[in-house]
């Protein structure tokens, strides 16, 4: 296997990190890639990667997805990489698997984001994001939050962390993992696709 | 008295003074050295590392002093040249005192008169002391005509005491805001003593410190101006005073009397947390039933001082979507130093763990910051997990034996002990003895070098079997070993991804490169060992033991972890047949610059203003470097060494940190192997 490149066409990567189970969503990558080729004239891989936060070639991705239901610690290492990441402008998308303020998982990430990174904050529901492709007025709302699983609340807003006025960090309560984790041929059943909002987080990715 | 006795008598008090004599000039040029340097301090004022020194000067001057007169006058101690000095006080004598000394017979001064030699000899004595005393008297004049506090920042210089100076110079005339002191007294859980800076510039203290700023005469009209917020001194026995705390920011202090200003840049400090690293358990473990004690041992420092630290676990049942999770803190501890080590440990049976539960470790050390913190440390997580029972076929749980991997390293460990007691004993036995034990070890090592083959044949999906009796006379073994080499030379030598399922190398070779490079290295050990040569064979040993821990430390297998290969067909998503054209313009991210554009247009502005009126460039210089501390800390550090050589008049120093802060700005050269795609290149 020889080093890969630094690609021209967008590669969706996932994140790999020690301490649980990042892989939760494993048909996540495939869909949104899916989604990409439908709505966008964006050049992009037929397949996602999957990079270890601690390996520097996380570096090499402009947009890195993590998810997973399990307490978030990173190791030093991989704490450095995300720091370095995000100061080279790289954007990471953390999305709860489990949909619940109150979960472990959305207070160690969200701890470990704030050591990290920096403090998350509120997106405003009329950010950038929610127009840089599909327009929408805040974060859509997915089938887990209202059906009452999870933390029994429809979430109004993402949270972030800035950088030099771009978004670094994408934190979600939404559960995009869950919406999002099936085979894109399934899409043929829905009358509304419901990952054009990852349109946008890549293309506000792409771009900011 | 006989003569002789008396001219001891002489010979004593002339010498005694000559001593004196020596000692009072000796003090004369020490107060001198004092008195010069407290003038020209009146003058011009002197820095605390000079004025530290001075003292130690002026005693040198005086020893010195001393020594050389004591020198010049050590004839005194000689009988005979006493008797010469008696001889030209009283010719009369004819020099019968001299011959009667030289000859040691008193009678040649027999009949000559002697009551005057002591009272001679000591009027000399005294009158030698005239001048040196006259000196010091003089000496003490001056010191009392000096301004107050002109001796004392001499005799006692101390950080803080450039407002007892007594200013001559039309500068500091009329201007309450130079002198200038500041003195930092940093937060009190830091148990830190107070410091204090002449002159303040630049003052670096730790975030929530209380700086003093200080000068001399009536605090009305003075005003300061700290984050936003300003502040009249107040007024003390002729001193002004003006307190602020330093902040998490780097800021400027602006003091402003009439006319006059300053502008002093605050540096805070941050109080690091605490680094805490969790000893044991050493590595993330699988348990086949939640029984049994876990030791936990950790390693906590902190830049400032601990105040507790703990173990924290998190219990996480469930799976699929739904978890549920308990936590809590054992092994609590105050602690009261900058280094500590934490151990408590936790007994699985009271955690009611079930098959499935993960239990996650870490250890958390809080710092005694309560201004900003406290800071709060943790170490990596280690995860316990309790097997269920369907998964007892695909992982080694026995509950006492270790891993293969594991045996293969105690193995390795020994086999290390054995070959450096065979080389520490080496030049003690005979030839054949050494190539003997070698190849016992030898031997050994070959076993271990099977066993780890094959575990790596097992996981690449080989014959375990075909490693287990390898004989160079048996070719087809020999193939399958080959064929092992081959694929560790593969797997160790020519790539360097660990894991990427994008790429040619599978997941499980990558998983095993460790083992193949220990492996490799057990290889080459055994071939040293068999030619007698323990030396040659244990870097390779060593080698072998360290893949061999990099293993067991890195192999982790999520059962989970391979997503399904779907693979996107794009041009079917985009509708095939569609002239989709060529993709939209994509450029690298780069960090916003807008900051650095405004930087840089303000440095420009600055460098411009340098030739109109340098005073002010100080000024801009500081306010730029305050701005930049924490975004550029590089052009901040060539800044503060700009600022630093203007105020020194160094106007070289001062470009050449002109210069690095302007390169410091620009960045780093960008090399483009090639034409953008979007180039303006015709």
């Amino acid at each position: 296997m020889g080093k890969r490149p630094v690609s021209a066409e967008f590669v969706f990567a996932t994140a790999q990190y020690e301490s649980g189970d990042w892989d939760s969503a494993p048909l996540l990558p495939a869909n949104i890639i899916d989604t990409i080729a439908r709505y966008t004239e964006i050049a992009v891989a037929p397949t996602g990667v999957i990079v270890p936060l601690s390996d520097d070639r996380m570096l090499r991705y402009p947009l890195l997805y993590l998810t997973g239901h399990l307490p978030v610690r990173f190791s030093d290492a991989e704490r450095r990489n995300v720091r370095l990441f995000v100061e080279r402008g790289g954007m990471l998308f953390v999305d709860d698997h489990n949909h619940d303020i109150d979960g472990t998982f959305h207070k160690t990430a969200t701890q470990e984001i704030t050591r990290t990174v920096g403090p998350l904050i509120e997106l405003p529901n009329d950010h950038q994001l929610y127009s840089a492709f599909f327009k929408f007025d805040g974060p859509p709302t997915t089938s887990h939050e209202l059906n009452g699983w999870g933390d029994n609340l429809v979430h109004k807003h993402l949270l972030a962390v800035m950088r030099g006025g771009r978004i670094a960090v994408l934190y979600s309560s939404k559960d995009y993992s869950s919406e999002w984790n099936y085979h894109p041929d399934s899409k043929r059943f829905m009358s509304i696709d419901n990952t054009r909002f990852a349109v946008n987080v890549v293309v506000y990715a792409l771009s900011a | 008295m006989n003569a002789f006795a008396r001219l001891r008598a002489a010979r004593f008090a002339l010498a005694t003074g000559i001593v004196l004599r020596a000692l009072a000039w000796g003090a004369v040029a020490a107060i001198t050295v004092v008195v010069g340097v407290a003038l020209v301090d009146v003058v011009v004022p002197l820095s605390l590392e000079i004025r530290a020194r001075i003292l130690g000067l002026a005693v040198a001057a005086g020893i010195a002093t001393i020594a050389a007169l004591a020198w010049r006058d050590r004839s005194v101690l000689s009988a005979e040249r006493v008797a010469l000095w008696l001889e030209e006080r009283f010719p009369s004598l004819e020099y019968a005192l001299v011959t009667a000394v030289e000859a040691g017979d008193e009678r040649f001064v027999a009949g000559a008169s002697t009551d005057r030699w002591i009272s001679t000899a000591q009027r000399r004595a005294v009158a030698s002391l005239r001048a040196p005393l006259s000196a010091l008297v003089a000496a003490t004049i001056i010191i009392l005509i000096l301004p107050s506090g002109a001796v004392a920042r001499v005799r006692s210089p101390r950080a803080g005491d450039s407002l007892d100076r007594a200013g001559t110079s039309r500068a500091g005339r009329g201007n309450r805001l130079s002198p200038l002191v500041a003195e930092v007294a940093p937060p009190a859980y830091t148990g830190q003593a107070s410091t204090t800076i002449d002159e303040p510039a630049d003052v670096r203290a730790l975030a929530g410190s209380r700086v003093t700023l200080r000068g001399r005469g009536s605090g009305d009209g003075i005003l300061m101006v700290a984050s936003g917020d300003t502040l009249q001194p107040g007024t003390r026995d002729d001193r002004w005073s003006v307190p602020f705390t330093v902040g998490s920011r780097p800021m400027a202090v602006r003091l402003s009397d009439g006319t006059d200003a300053r502008i002093i840049a605050v540096e805070p400090i941050a109080d690091n947390a605490p680094v805490v690293t969790l000893v044991t358990p050493p590595h993330d473990s699988v348990f086949r039933a939640p029984v049994g004690r876990i030791a936990l041992t950790a390693d906590a420092s902190d830049d400032i001082g601990l105040a507790i630290g703990a173990f924290e676990y998190i219990v996480s049942s469930g799976e699929g979507e739904t978890f549920t999770f308990r936590s809590g803190t054992i092994g609590a501890k105050r602690l009261d130093a900058k280094t500590a080590t934490l151990s408590a440990s936790i007994r699985l049976d009271s955690l009611a763990l079930k098959p499935g539960d993960i239990l996650h470790l870490r250890a958390v050390a809080r710092d005694a910051n309560d201004i900003s913190g406290p800071g709060v440390g943790t170490s990596e997580t280690r995860a316990i997990r309790i097997a269920r029972a369907g998964e007892y076929d695909s992982i080694a749980v026995e509950a006492a034996a270790p891993s293969d991997a594991e045996k293969g390293m105690i193995s390795q460990r020994m086999l290390i002990m054995l070959a450096e007691a065979l080389q520490q004993k080496r030049p003690r036995l005979a030839r054949d003895t050494v190539v003997r034990e070698s190849h016992s070890i030898a031997a050994d090592q070959k076993k271990l070098r099977r066993t780890v083959g094959d575990i790596v044949f097992t996981r690449l999906g080989g014959n375990p079997s075909a490693e287990e009796t390898n004989d160079e006379e048996n070719p087809q073994l020999a193939k399958s070993m080959t064929e092992l080499l081959a694929r560790a030379d593969s797997a160790t030598n020519q790539s360097t991804d660990p894991v990427d399922f994008q790429g040619g190398e599978a997941p499980v070779v990558a998983v095993n490169k460790p083992l193949l490079e220990a492996y490799n290295a057990m290889w080459d050990a055994a071939v040293n060992l068999e030619q007698g040569e323990p030396d040659r064979a244990l870097p390779h040993m060593r080698a072998a033991l360290a893949a061999i821990q990099k293993a067991r430390q890195a192999e982790r297998l999520y059962l989970r972890g391979a997503p399904l290969p779907v693979v996107i067909d794009i041009d079917k998503a985009r509708l095939k047949g569609k002239d989709k054209g060529s993709s939209s313009a994509r450029r690298s991210l780069t960090v916003s610059d807008s900051a650095a554009t405004a930087r840089a247009a303000r440095f420009a502005k600055i460098v411009e203003l340098s030739s109109r009126d340098p005073r002010a460039v100080v000024d801009s210089l500081l306010l730029l470097r305050i701005d930049a501390l924490t975004d550029a800390p590089t052009f901040a550090a060539a800044l503060s060494d700009a600022v630093a050589a203007l105020r020194a008049g160094k106007s070289d120093a001062a470009t050449s940190a002109l210069a690095r802060a302007r390169r410091a700005l620009a960045g780093p050269a960008i090399v483009q192997d090639s034409l953008g795609r979007w180039g303006n290149a015709p």
